[in-house]
């Protein structure tokens, strides 16, 4: 079991569970550290397996650094949503 | 034996990210978060991959943890105190609590798929990497990663700074126009934290631009060097030194477009080199170190903004 | 080949970021000029390519100059070419219909103009890119420009609705990212023209886990029932022209996409999954057509409507093997496009002048909103299928190849559906028709925007009458 394996198969396990915890009706905040943990897994995967027999390849490298910028801006899109949320319900709190 | 070093860390990260997610007060749970993002930035180094451990530490777990940080706090202020954490959904009936059964049984089937799928993985007929250390010395850079981030797959870095700009453009359009701008108007930071803040800075600028100009033969390179800077506005702004940016005025917009459009404007002219991002031989280095430059600058004023245009109410 | 600085491949993705960044730096509520002025340059940018794909085949662009696997590479055959035109057609009508729909100068649509083009950017990147993961690119890019357009409506419910729409779209894309990292590991490319040959009719198991994934990541951003529920807030709750965007063009990108991979890359392992497309179309059609009647505003209506639509489309997966179906899947996809983005617009212009989104509400539309209304009965004849309109044609093409195959099942849906969408379209043109209630102010809403509302709903049925050029236009380099 080399390390690229070792750390794919938690990879594998982190995407589950950030999955799970995006799909499951949690709190917003809650949801966000979910597709993080599971945009993290899917990265580990990628690597980990393309770098199963030892040696490091600059290809998957490269996307996993385009993936953690798109991660951050998906984040950050999400924490302005949730926050317009919660300012414009603290103005007018609705009753639904 | 080092093996066991790996085990241990791939069992803290799974273990970090149970219990981000699982933890009932969110503070706690953000704060788990960040330390899975440094362990992962550990991760990413055991797996030979310095510059995704550089932008991992700085970006994944520092802007993300600060975003998410800040996030709590705008919206613990002045909430009305709801019991915190109590978040996850009780089932209010019978099926609600089928549904989530649901969901975790088909979250192990699909994990142990996965598990299944990497035990059986058959030996890759490509291997990309012997393609890439011949092409690179005709790219412009001896470091492989900046090689294929900026030259091979170039095309797929510029769509991801538009998607940056992006994230900028949509966190404008949804934030009110019309709410009332916090100042800077609470009790000031303390002293020693203004005071070391103003120390590091020009430290953290000079180290950015180090990462930057070394990413063409070491680890490092633009989004590395953008979100260091980035840090650097944030920490000021933490401790009090920079204000909110209420709106974004023509230069701070110019500037987080520039390098945007210095990409696209390069990208466009090359079409005449017979393809888009086709570098001429001799000059893909000082092109691909001018992009570069033109998206530090861009992209540290980008991630900057999306925490600095966060409006405050109070 | 590439046609060196004058390449309408590159050009149809370059163009509108430029005029994106440039909308941006021009500040709130600019751009509209800049924007309308490319769009016009990528529709003849489009039809340029559309052309010389006719007289010399696919095309191809290798990024760089590297070619795949190691770089990055553009192609375009005549599905790709069809689906610019549309997204070029229908955004250049829809944005001219927006800067009526947002006044200068005001609140709502101050980043209207940036939103846009980078939204018609990443649909034009993604539908000339062949390798996977600058794809999954693509797809964030349309996904968070789409999510943004919907939460810059400022009101509470679209911003849920929005917060719901991301979650799914970024749920969507995790999920296809996870198949493109099970490809690269299993053959170590993501290149759609380096995999296709080498993936036969038993693969291994990551490869079929990896096809299940991304099949179920993008059947989420299309939306097909019963993963269907972030659409209607979203699409029903957003401004006039943005629902028009996403419901004619956005759910049509990722299922392109699914055709793509269905048809390419994944061609052998389809069989499995055909018959569930199929069955979850006709649960689609069913359900989407019954909330649409039962719908209350009238753009929750038209959103349900495209729910039951877009059920339509995943009908001809267990046909593919006969080239009718093909082309009754695209020409479907066109004329809900054309035809929903009318109904959209014609939506809005309702909504502006009565100020009222109810049903109830659309009595004495038709005397006061002739124009509009004339836009939304047009719209309907497509969605019911009824002739001479590009849906009846789509419809007729469809019907043929279920019959041939002896689908009798997917006949009786066909039919069914067209009965269905014609029980709310009546139901909306119904209630217009009634005499008003009150005399209630109506505003007035500008003649340019009454008639672009009709040009898309008209086009979606004269699209019937020229439906040969369309047929010889997807026939290019179309590989069975």
């Amino acid at each position: 079991m080399s390390t690229g394996l070792l750390y794919a198969a938690a990879g594998a396990m982190l995407f589950v569970l950030g999955a799970t915890a995006l799909i499951l009706p949690l709190a917003p905040l809650r949801r966000v550290l979910g597709f993080n943990v599971m945009g993290s897994g899917a990265f580990l995967l990628l690597v980990g397996l393309a770098q199963r027999d030892g040696a490091a390849d600059a290809v998957p490298q490269a996307m996993v650094l385009t993936g953690i910028v798109v991660s951050v801006a998906a984040t950050a899109l999400a924490l302005a949503i949730i926050r317009r949320i919660a300012a414009l319900e603290r103005k007018a709190p609705a009753d639904d | 034996m080092i093996l066991a070093f790996d085990a241990l860390l791939a069992l803290g990260l799974v273990w970090c990210a149970w219990r981000a997610l699982s933890v009932r007060d969110l503070t706690h749970a953000v704060v788990q978060f960040v330390v899975f993002g440094l362990l992962l930035a550990l991760a990413w180094a055991r797996l030979a991959a310095p510059d995704i451990a550089l932008a991992e530490a700085a970006i994944g777990a520092g802007l993300t943890g600060a975003l998410l940080l800040d996030s709590l706090r705008a919206s613990n202020a002045g909430a009305a105190p709801s019991p915190s954490g109590a978040d996850i959904a009780v089932p209010t009936s019978n099926l609600a609590g089928a549904v989530r059964l649901a969901v975790w049984a088909a979250a192990v089937v699909v994990g142990a798929a996965l598990l299944l799928a990497i035990a059986t993985l058959p030996p890759p007929l490509i291997d990309l990497r012997a393609q890439v250390a011949g092409a690179l010395g005709a790219s412009g850079v001896s470091h492989a990663v900046t090689a294929v981030l900026l030259n091979f797959r170039g095309y797929d870095t510029l769509l991801e700074v538009v998607v940056l700009l992006l994230a900028l453009l949509g966190l404008l359009a949804c934030r009110g126009e019309h709410d009332p701008v916090a100042t800077a108007a609470d009790a000031p930071a303390e002293p020693l934290a203004r005071a070391l803040s103003r120390r590091a800075t020009p430290v953290l600028t000079l180290t950015a631009v180090y990462v930057l100009w070394a990413g063409t033969t070491q680890p490092g390179g633009a989004f590395q060097a953008a979100a260091l800077l980035a840090a650097t506005a944030v920490l000021l702004h933490i401790t009090r030194i920079v204000p909110a940016w209420e709106r974004l005025g023509f230069a701070r917009r110019l500037g987080a477009a520039a390098g945007v459009l210095l990409f696209l404007g390069i990208a466009a002219a090359l079409l005449a080199e017979g393809a888009l991002l086709r570098y001429p031989p001799a000059y893909a280095g000082s092109l691909i170190l001018l992009i570069e430059s033109g998206l530090t600058v861009s992209l540290a004023l980008i991630l900057a903004a999306l925490f600095l245009c966060q409006t405050e109410t109070q | 080949m590439t046609d060196g600085l004058a390449d309408p491949l590159a050009w149809l993705v370059l163009l509108p970021l430029f005029w994106a960044v440039l909308a941006f730096i021009a500040g709130p509520g600019r751009g509209a000029g800049l924007a309308l002025a490319g769009m016009l340059a990528q529709t003849g940018w489009a039809l340029h390519l559309a052309g010389t794909l006719l007289v010399g085949g696919p095309r191809e662009h290798a990024v760089g100059g590297w070619a795949a696997p190691l770089g990055i590479a553009l192609a375009v055959d005549g599905l790709s070419a069809l689906m610019l035109l549309l997204v070029q057609a229908v955004a250049l009508l829809v944005l001219l219909y927006a800067r009526g729909y947002y006044p200068r100068g005001s609140a709502d649509g101050a980043y209207f103009w940036p939103l846009a083009g980078c939204l018609v950017g990443g649909m034009n990147a993604l539908l000339v890119s062949a390798d996977l993961f600058n794809l999954y690119v693509g797809l964030e890019l349309i996904g968070l420009s789409a999510v943004s357009l919907v939460a810059a409506s400022g009101d509470v419910q679209p911003l849920r609705a929005a917060l719901r729409y991301l979650f799914a779209t970024l749920l969507g894309s995790g999920a296809y990212l996870l198949g493109v990292a099970l490809i690269y590991a299993s053959y170590g490319s993501v290149s759609l023209s380096t995999l296709t040959p080498l993936i036969e009719a038993q693969p291994p198991l990551s490869v079929q886990l990896a096809a299940a994934l991304m099949l179920a990541g993008l059947l989420l951003k299309t939306a097909l029932f019963p993963l269907h529920y972030w659409l209607p807030p979203a699409h029903g709750g957003a401004p006039a022209p943005v629902s028009a965007l996403l419901s004619a063009l956005v759910v049509k990108a990722s299922f392109y996409l699914i055709l793509r991979l269905g048809l390419g890359l994944y061609a052998p392992l389809m069989d499995a999954a055909a018959a569930l497309l199929a069955v979850l179309g006709a649960g689609a059609i069913l359900w989407g057509s019954w909330q649409a009647f039962r719908s209350i505003r009238l753009k929750m209506l038209i959103a349900y409507s495209t729910v039951a639509q877009l059920g339509y489309l995943f009908l001809i997966f267990p046909l593919l093997d006969r080239p009718d179906a093909l082309q009754a899947g695209l020409l479907h996809t066109t004329a809900h496009a054309l035809a929903k983005a009318g109904m959209f617009t014609a939506a809005g212009v309702v909504v502006k002048a009565t100020g009222s989104d109810l049903i109830n509400g659309l009595s004495g539309a038709a005397s006061r909103l002739p124009l509009t209304l004339f836009a939304l009965a047009l719209a309907g004849m497509t969605l019911m299928g009824l002739p001479p309109s590009a849906g009846f044609l789509a419809k007729w093409l469809l019907l043929g190849a279920a019959i041939d195959a002896g689908q009798w099942p997917l006949v009786l849906i066909i039919l069914a559906g067209g009965l269905l969408a014609a029980v709310y379209v009546f139901r909306v043109l119904r209630q217009a028709f009634m005499p008003a209630q009150r005399e209630g102010a109506i505003v007035h809403v500008s003649r340019r925007m009454q008639w672009l509302a009709f040009v898309l709903a008209a086009a979606s049925v004269a699209l019937g009458l020229r439906a040969v050029e369309f047929v010889q236009l997807l026939g290019v380099g179309w590989q069975q």
